[in-house]
């Protein structure tokens, strides 16, 4: 027991003290609690900021909210990984590896620290219209029945919580390409498939044949394996791209 | 001028990543497959091979079928595919899946395919350019393909016939992969594959099909190269610069 209380974790982070600044690394040594995850990690480095070589310095600044796996803020590169921080064990970490190393996603700018400015995502949803336009407050009665296929596949997709981690693992997004990311292509495909979303699903489909849309994808499909959601982003793109192809064949062939 | 084509670009984004997708099926990717069975029969029977040949060199407006079905789609394909790679950053190496993989293997094998096609084409096609024979009249003239194309790898050039194998199968192999492995892109691409265990049957059988490109090429390769051919002569060239002739004594066999 008493060997197990002295067990202490190497924790290395990488840090950035403001947007744009140069960022650096700094490696922390925590005490081993059992069922550790790396939220709890971050917040022992907050109660005692001192680095391994003894330096005090600030608290690692870091986005989260929920702390359940469901809002998608704690979105971070665990070990080389994109996942969140608050379902990701750190005995799990120590499994694959004896240090557990911490950086902010990669493909969003940082704002300090582990945290990372998220806006290029809900600026996509914007462009994508995710969302059911609604053109009165009074009642306008039941809407269509659903088939349970649709309504189940349409809950695979809504559980998106624009973490990021789709974005983060693909090739196609970086500073040199315009696209828009899986995520919001996975949201078209949500409203598409509501029976009062599809009648907006021109505009939605033709967002997405715009440069930086649907066919900036490039079929890494590196999207699908690192939702910690388990949404269906492939389908969807294959979905968007069968949509697509049909929605141009008919605007070219009725205008 | 450079914003009005930048602007022309962007207007037609999407019709032009369709375009691109298209192209490298129909018609590349048939004429690849046209090509490597022609090639085949040179494994099989030099006769047939000739033959054949000879039937395509007799196709009506064959000119222009190359120009419209061949040269400018490839040119279409390896200029905007450029402009495509250079948008990628693989991260296969963080990463380590299969799909990722395959992700930046079809833009490895598109940059040795784009190489080995100039390669090629100065090889056989456009050989008059460096100095060579022009292959197509020299066929006109007499001199069966299978013989012609055997003294271009083994007597034709100073490159030994070794490496002619070496480039031509390491060519071979990327033109195969970014081609079977596109099929599966393709059906992705224009959703006719959405599924999961749909993508993973077009891919396997897209692999199964680059099995026998595979087989067919190597063993063209094989017959053209390495099975040795005593006496090969080229007819003399009609206008003057003498092309360097020495009976079958190089690199092979």
């Amino acid at each position: 027991m008493n060997d197990q209380a002295q067990r202490t974790i190497s924790v290395r982070v990488r840090r950035q003290d403001r947007r744009g600044s140069a960022g650096y690394w700094q490696t922390f040594r925590i005490a081993h609690q059992p069922n550790m995850n790396v939220i709890s990690l971050l917040q022992e480095i907050a109660a005692r900021p001192v680095t391994v070589e003894g330096r005090h310095t600030a608290p690692v600044v870091y986005d989260s909210n929920c702390l359940e796996n469901v809002c998608g803020s704690c979105s971070m590169v665990i070990n080389g990984r994109a996942r969140q921080a608050c379902n990701t064990l750190v005995d799990a970490l120590l499994a694959e590896r004896p240090q557990v190393e911490i950086a902010p996603l990669s493909k969003f700018p940082v704002v300090r620290d582990l945290f990372v400015d998220r806006s290029r995502m809900f600026d996509a949803l914007k462009k994508v219209r995710a969302w059911i336009p609604v053109d009165t407050y009074g009642p306008i009665g039941e809407g269509p029945v659903v088939a349970p296929e649709d309504a189940a596949t349409r809950y695979d997709l809504s559980r998106c919580m624009t973490c990021g981690c789709c974005l983060e693992v693909c090739p196609q997004v970086n500073h040199r390409s315009e696209f828009i990311g899986p995520q919001a292509i996975g949201q078209a495909a949500l409203f598409n498939l509501h029976p009062t979303g599809a009648m907006n699903s021109g505009p939605r489909l033709e967002a997405l044949m715009e440069p930086g849309g649907i066919s900036d994808c490039g079929n890494a499909q590196n999207c699908v394996k690192a939702c910690p959601k388990q949404v269906p982003l492939t389908w969807a793109i294959g979905k968007v791209g069968r949509d697509t192809t049909l929605h141009a064949i008919r605007r070219w062939l009725m205008k | 001028m450079t914003t009005a084509v930048e602007a022309w670009l962007r207007r037609n984004h999407f019709l032009l990543r369709r375009l691109h997708s298209l192209s490298g099926m129909i018609p590349i990717g048939a004429f690849l497959v046209v090509h490597l069975y022609t090639n085949s029969l040179a494994a099989w029977d030099a006769h047939a091979f000739d033959k054949h040949v000879r039937e395509i060199h007799e196709i009506p407006y064959l000119p222009l079928i190359e120009l419209l079905l061949i040269f400018l789609p490839i040119a279409f394909h390896a200029a905007y595919g450029v402009a495509i790679a250079m948008q990628g950053r693989s991260n296969a190496a963080q990463y380590w899946w299969l799909d990722n993989w395959r992700y930046t293997l079809q833009r490895v094998t598109a940059w040795i395919a784009l190489l080995f096609l100039v390669l090629h084409l100065l090889h056989f096609r456009f050989a008059h350019w460096i100095g060579g024979p022009e292959y197509q009249a020299t066929i006109a003239r007499g001199m069966t393909p299978f013989d012609l194309t055997q003294w271009g790898f083994v007597d034709g050039t100073p490159v030994a016939a070794w490496l002619w194998v070496t480039l031509y199968s390491v060519g071979l192999a990327a033109s195969v992969f970014h081609f079977c492995n596109g099929i599966s892109t393709f059906c992705i691409t224009w959703g006719i594959t959405v599924g999961d265990r749909a993508r993973r049957r077009v891919f396997a059988a897209s692999m199964l099909l680059g099995a026998v490109l595979l087989a067919w090429g190597f063993a063209s390769l094989y017959a053209l190269t390495a099975r040795p051919k005593p006496d090969l002569r080229l007819p003399p060239q009609p206008d003057a610069r003498p092309v360097a002739l020495s009976p079958a004594d190089g690199g092979a066999s």
